[in-house]
Parts: structure tokens; sequence; C-alpha cells
């Protein structure tokens, strides 16, 4: 492939995959509050447009004319790099991420994934430390009470939810072999890994459910308690920053789920992609469903919970895989 | 490391990220009003005029969680070669060798345990 075809190749897929996901980012929130009113028996959102599908458009619009207040005694450039931190961080962990299996348009070999770095795995969980910088940072910088309990809650639960996340991705790499998330998509060809690893999918996704910062684990914001926790001081388009943030990183956990343990785009009938795309709804849909039923924990009860329950059970785990990959 | 174009791409993806990022904030720098002034910079507690900064002196509870999370992930992170590499290793020898290593990190988890740095508030100080 000449140099100019493969620069203008890469900034398709760019776009591409941004626009695909800021746009359902945007819909998530939709679809988000559909399902809530639903669960709720209530119609939810449909003033604007049919069925209240132009109500993201309207929200950003109204985020786009709020003031963005920067307070008083707030430390300025933490303040207003935070929220970008955050959503940067999950944007950009999206570049590993394979969509569909290797693309052959007039004989030109295109890989559906920006970068299949070899260390694609590593280079998504050093993201996902820096991103609650993002929280951290936000919270501490603001100079309000209810932030700075909210930074601290934050990062509480990064120290307790990193563990597990990272010791149940242990026995993937064991039995993919391979760093690569498009190499541990294909050695998913026969059977998604959540057939061989339900465990490891269990403490997966609790411990994806507490980095997406959401009921049950909203601790850092907390509306009852804390306001908004880490983001009370923020307006305007830098809160709808931390927002899109958040949404895209439920998309990013479903996107991960789908690699890791169910298979990718692997499935009978439908097109790969279309395959992808519906793995990776699921998860959000599943956190969608918990913010609908169930109560808030206490933060200690999550770090005792990664730390009593979930991080023996995750070595306990690779050891069995270990004897059974052995045996 | 040799830098290849697939690192060049994850930069460029972080540019064009930035961009989509920075371009709704410039919007709403020409489109939103400012106000300055008055007490609109105060930061939020529910109307009441703020007691003193958010700044002070806080007792952070989980310090020792930090700590020993922080011994934790370097040894998680000197798990991952291992277990890229476990598929070719040859069978019994090298499940001896990860279970050594599991055992060891285990027994770290068992001793904070049994000392009290799992309870709530905490015990050790």
């Amino acid at each position: 492939m000449s140099m100019t075809m493969g620069i203008v190749v890469l900034f398709v897929k760019m776009l591409a995959v941004l626009a695909v996901l800021l746009g359902m980012a945007a819909y998530m929130v939709l679809l988000e509050r559909k399902l809530l009113g639903w669960f709720q028996l209530r119609p939810g959102p449909n003033r604007v447009g049919p069925f209240g599908l132009l109500q993201p458009i309207a929200d950003g619009l109204k985020m786009l004319l709020k003031e963005d207040i920067i307070p008083r005694d707030a430390e300025r450039l933490l303040f207003l790099i935070a929220p970008a931190l955050l959503a940067l961080t999950t944007l950009l962990a999206f570049a590993v991420v394979p969509f569909g299996p290797d693309l052959v348009i007039g004989g030109q070999v295109i890989p559906q994934v920006i970068s299949d770095l070899n260390v694609g795995l590593l280079m998504i969980m050093a993201l996902s430390s820096i991103g609650v910088y993002g929280v951290a940072l936000g919270g501490w910088a603001s100079n309000s009470k209810f932030s700075l309990l909210g930074a601290i809650r934050g990062a509480a639960m990064m120290i307790s939810y990193e563990l597990p996340l990272s010791l149940a991705l242990v026995p993937v790499v064991m039995l993919s072999g391979s760093f690569s998330l498009t190499d541990i998509v294909n050695a998913q060809q026969g059977y998604p890994f959540i057939l061989v690893q339900p465990l490891a999918f269990a403490l997966f996704f609790v411990s994806a459910m507490a980095e997406s910062k959401r009921v049950p684990f909203d601790m850092p914001e907390a509306e009852n308690e804390l306001m908004a926790g880490f983001h009370t001081e923020y307006s305007g388009m830098r809160f709808a920053l931390f927002f899109v943030g958040e949404y895209v990183n439920m998309v990013l956990l479903g996107a991960l789920t789908a690699v890791f343990f169910l298979g990718g785009w692997h499935g009978p009938f439908l097109p790969p992609i279309v395959w992808f795309l519906i793995k990776i709804m699921i998860t959000p849909f599943f956190l969608i469903w918990t913010r609908a039923s169930l109560p808030r924990l206490r933060y200690d009860q999550l770090m005792h919970l990664c730390w009593k329950v979930l991080t023996p059970l995750a070595l306990l785990n690779i050891i069995v895989t270990g004897a059974f990959m052995a045996g | 490391m040799v830098f290849t174009w697939l690192h060049l791409a994850i930069l460029v993806f972080l540019f064009v990220g930035v961009a989509f990022a920075g371009g709704p904030l410039a919007g709403s720098l020409l489109l939103a009003p400012k106000e300055r002034g008055g007490d609109v910079g105060m930061p939020y507690e529910c109307g009441m005029r703020p007691h003193g900064g958010a700044w002070t002196q806080f007792g952070v509870n989980y310090y020792v969680y930090a700590l020993l999370f922080l011994a934790f992930d370097v040894d998680v992170l000197y798990l991952f070669p291992v277990a890229a590499f476990y598929p070719d290793a040859d069978g019994f020898s090298a499940f001896l060798k990860i279970f050594v290593f599991l055992f060891v990190l285990a027994l770290a988890i068992v001793y904070f345990w049994a000392k009290g740095v799992f309870t709530w508030p905490r015990k050790i100080s």
C-alpha cells in the first residue's frame, strides 16, 4: 500500500470510529433515559423529535449555550484539563479495539482497527489508570468539599477494582498467548472465552461496573449525598466532556467485554461488524439495568469486596486455569 | 523500542480526539454567556456560604490500601508476560512456578487481612 493511500485509509478509519463512538455515546444517554423510563413504567423522553430521537442534539445545544464557570478558588490549570483527561483516555483506548476481521478491498488488506498494537491490552490498562487522574484532579482542583470527597472516593475505588480487573484478564492472555486484541478475538474463533472462563468474566464484569462509576458503585458522584461528587463545580461544555467521557467509557467497557470474553466479531449469519455492535451493547444495557434496580454501596464496602473476595478469587482462577492448561 | 506507524496512528488518533473534544469547547467559548463577579464563582454548598476552603488536612482512611495496591499492581504487571508465554511453556514446571508466585502473593493478602488492614475504620495507623 502506498504512503498516501495508507494515510487516507488511516484518517477515514479514525473519523469513522470517532463519529460512531460519539454518536453512540450521545444516543446512549437517550437509551439510558428511555430504558430507565420503561423500567419505572413511564414513557421516558418523547417530546423532542419522534420518540425523543432528537433529544441528544437538544442536550448538546443546551450544553453549548451554558456558561462555563470556573470557581473562584479553583486551581485553574488542573480544573481545565481534568475533564479532557478523562474523555481523551477513554477515546484513545478505542485505537486498539478491533471492530472486525481484515477487509480486502481491491486487493488491499485493511484491518478494521486503527492500530493493532502488540501490547494493546497493556495500553488499555494503562489508559484506564490514567483516566482516574481526571476524577481525582478534577475533584481536588475544584476546591469544593463535595468535589474533594468525590475525588477521594474515586481514588479509593480505583486502587480496589484495578487489581481484580487486571487479574481477570490474565487467564485471557494465558489462553490466547497474546496482548493484541485482534489475536485475542482470533483465539476465540471456535468458542468465546466466557464458556471456559465464567469466573474471570464475572470478576471482569463486576470490576468494569466499578470502573464505570455507576450504580451500585457510583460513590464518586453519588447525587444524593455529594450533589455530583467530583464534577459538582463543572458546568457547560466542560461538564459535557465528563459526561461524554462516562458514556464513551460505558461503550468501551462493552467493547472490551465483547473482545475479551464474548468472542468479538465472531458469530453466525450476521456480518461481523453487526455482531460486534450487538455484543458491545450488552454491557451498557446491564449497566443501565443495575442503575434502575440496585442501591448504592459505601466505598469501604466496595474496597472490601475487591480485596477480600474478588482478588483472592482471581488469583485462584489463574491457578486453576494454569493447572488445566498444564494438565 | 522501534517507533512504527502503528504508534504514529495512536498519536494521530490522540490529536483527532483532542480536536473532537476541543471543538465544542471553542464553540462554547464563543456562544456561551459569561458572567463575572458576584457569587457565581463561589463553591457550591447547597446555597450556603462555604465555611472555609476544601484544601484543609483530611484523613485518607485507605492509604495503607494504596501502598498495598502499588506493590500488587507491579506484581500483576510481572504476571502478564508470563501469562503470554504460558501456552508455549513446557507444562508442569511452568505451572509450578506460577503457583509459587501466586501463592506468595495470596499469602500477602492473608497477612494483611490478619493484621487488620482490611477493617474499617482502620485498626492500624
